[in-house]
């Protein structure tokens, strides 16, 4: 199954390198990632994983990590806004 | 402007900063290996207010700076250089990383212009650490030694304790700086539990007809073990623990079970498969506690309290998950009746039917009796430190605990060579407890060299050291389940460990009778100073019961059916 999180880390050395290795070693496969600076306050980075494992444990688990301020698991109906003839369902309202 | 102010306004080097900010979280004692670029910390240690125990090998020193920080609940700290010296660390910091216990690691490293350069005993510990710290920093500037520090200390011991590494560059430790101390940060605050988790769990539990309790090592971190008490006596339902759980109830209790798992009690295992409600109380449902997972308490729904939200639905879905501190949580639980006294009984009755029996056969020691002897020899106070083998199982069997923090054990990682740096750990905090390290033949050489510590600093560790010639529990593996394909276990040709202990000015004693055990531990337990006694058991005693790998708990095997057959 399908997980993508919005993770928001700090810029310190390792916070990137913790949070990817942290998803790997706990069962989840890394499908796409990106990372950017955000605005003064740190970075962003978004990851889609692979795993028969919960997307709700991997955001637990981002979330023990110090470098990390916030995880949000991004619901899959958002995800895939480009599959052609379907809308996300999220966007009728 | 007071005098402390002054001081902190001085110049100083970095590692000055350091030492007086570890002297303002507290910290007293520390243990390590002094090397390169480490040195200037060294410089600094001399003369400050700090206590260094210098052990014979770094993974002396971080097993030791876990026990120290097990039984005070206070980050232990340890000390090493880069390289070697910091590699050396990595079991040690494991071993604090998977039972969840407080520690500072503080490492030397390589200028940092030399870093990323393959400079002389650099390797990046900060990566290799990684995957088994609960944070990790490398210092980049003077200034933000105090702010480290204190990150450090506050990482360490708030919510799910673990171990913190601080990566500390010469240029750093050597640096001068004028930077002003800074208070050490308050913990965090404690997590409450939510009504409505509190009001399910305890609806749960009133209509439960068989309740259990799995009680956990997480209730002597959080120093729960009164309320976890109150809340037994209370709710009246049999609890069951963990390997780090053991203590937490007292052996003799009614409603105590026993240990569950690989090699728990019988009651403790058919409990847990009978139950209808589970409540687990900090613990995570480790493999070797709950067999074949999707078969373990089949038919129990889950209440799972823990500190650690990641724990929750990790293994087992809970019905109920409180993440709280367990304290205010187990007060907040309130079934509004105590567990069915049929169910109860039943528990009792499984209790006395799967009660140990300690009536073997023979003149040989049988190391079950040997170690129920030494627990009765001293009922109160006595610290155990445990290695990892099948004396560490026989142990969590047979001994008796008043408290958690009297059995200390490598849970999680199973480290061979814990127990005596542990002892070393448990004595340096605890100076006025009895502590024993009950230890294997392949255990003890694992970390022999810490005898060298016991002897200069004059510790007064017991070492009990049940020798069967073999790495006892692979070769029963071996035996059960590999046809008896002995491969790589024999140690028959051990030295002479009493000779070992006296080489190292530690006094010593060997017996192989069973007529000799009440006088040996008599000596064991009264002798001033550091001793050893070497027991020496048959090489081919087994641990049991077992749950065979990929078995569901109730499925114990008592004995070796091909020697049955």
């Amino acid at each position: 199954m399908q997980h993508t999180l919005r993770i928001q880390l700090s810029s310190v050395d390792g916070a990137v390198i913790r949070a990817l290795g942290l998803i790997e070693r706990r069962g989840y496969s890394l499908k796409k990632c990106s990372v950017s600076e955000s605005d003064g306050t740190g970075r962003n980075m978004e990851v889609s994983v692979t795993s028969t494992r919960s997307g709700d444990l991997l955001k637990r688990q981002l979330e023990r990590l110090h470098d990390v301020y916030h995880v949000e698991l991004i619901p899959a109906a958002i995800v895939n806004p480009h599959q052609p003839g379907v809308r996300p369902i999220t966007r009728r309202i | 402007m007071n005098a402390s102010t002054n001081i902190a306004l001085e110049l100083r080097s970095g590692s000055q900063i350091l030492i007086r900010a570890l002297e303002r979280n507290g910290v007293k004692q520390i243990f390590g290996y002094p090397g390169g670029t480490i040195m200037p910390v060294y410089d600094a240690l001399v003369g400050s207010g700090l206590k260094h125990y210098l052990c014979r090998h770094e993974q002396g020193a971080a097993l030791a700076a876990d026990a120290y920080g097990r039984v005070t609940r206070k980050a232990g700290v340890c000390l090493a250089t880069s390289g070697p010296g910091a590699t050396n660390l990595v079991t040690g910091i494991a071993n604090a990383f998977m039972d969840s216990v407080p520690m500072v690691v503080i490492t030397g490293q390589v200028p940092t212009a030399l870093q990323g350069t393959d400079a002389f005993q650099e390797v990046d510990i900060f990566g290799i650490t990684l995957p088994i710290v609960k944070h990790s920093y490398s210092v980049r500037d003077v200034a933000d030694i105090p702010r480290i520090v204190n990150e450090a200390f506050a990482i360490a011991e708030g919510g799910r304790p673990g171990p913190v590494l601080i990566d500390l560059p010469k240029d750093i430790s050597a640096g001068m700086g004028v930077v002003a101390d800074a208070s050490p940060l308050p913990r965090p605050e404690i997590r409450l539990p939510d009504s409505r988790s509190l009001q399910a769990a305890s609806e749960m539990l009133a209509n439960a007809r068989r309740p259990l309790i799995i009680a956990g090592g997480g209730i002597a971190i959080s120093d729960s073990v009164d309320d976890f008490r109150r809340f037994a006596a209370r709710t009246g339902i049999p609890v069951t623990a963990t390997l780090k759980g053991l203590g937490v109830m007292s052996s003799d209790d009614p409603v105590f079970v026993g240990l569950l798992g690989m090699h728990g009690n019988g009651a403790a295992n058919h409990a847990v498969q009978n139950c209808d409600v589970l409540m687990v109380v900090g613990a995570r449902f480790d493999d070797r506690a709950t067999g074949q997972l999707a078969q373990f308490a089949p038919s129990a729904r889950i209440i799972h309290l823990d500190i650690d939200p990641a724990e929750i639905s990790k293994l087992r879905k809970a019905d109920v998950a409180i993440v709280s501190e367990l304290a205010p949580a187990l007060e907040g639980i309130q079934p509004e009746h105590k567990a069915r006294a049929s169910w109860c009984a039943q528990c009792v009755g499984w209790k006395k039917e799967f009660a140990w029996r300690y009536d073997a056969p023979g003149e040989g020691i049988y190391a079950p009796k040997l170690l129920r002897d030494l627990s009765r020899a001293r009922p109160e106070g006595m610290t155990i430190t445990c290695d990892v083998g099948q004396h560490q199982m026989w142990v969590a069997q047979h001994c008796k605990f008043n408290d958690p923090l009297e059995h200390i054990s490598s849970g999680g990682l199973g480290t061979m060579g814990y127990g005596l740096p542990a002892a070393i750990g448990v004595k340096i905090a605890k100076p006025e407890a009895t502590v024993v390290c009950v230890s294997g033949d392949g255990s003890i050489m694992m970390n022999i060299q810490e005898l060298a510590t016991l002897k200069r600093y004059a510790i007064d560790v017991k070492i009990l050291l049940i020798d069967n010639s073999a790495l006892g529990l692979v070769r029963q593996w071996q035996e059960l389940f590999f046809d008896g394909n002995y491969s790589e276990v024999d140690l028959s040709d051990n030295p002479d460990f009493a000779a070992v202990a006296e080489a190292f000015g530690i006094q010593s004693r060997s017996i192989d009778q069973a007529e000799e055990v009440t006088d040996a531990i008599e000596w064991l337990l009264n002798t001033q100073g550091a001793a050893l006694l070497h027991v020496t058991i048959d090489p081919m005693a087994n641990v049991w019961p077992l749950v065979p790998p990929g078995k569901p708990n109730h499925k114990m095997m008592k004995s070796n059916p091909a020697k049955a057959r």
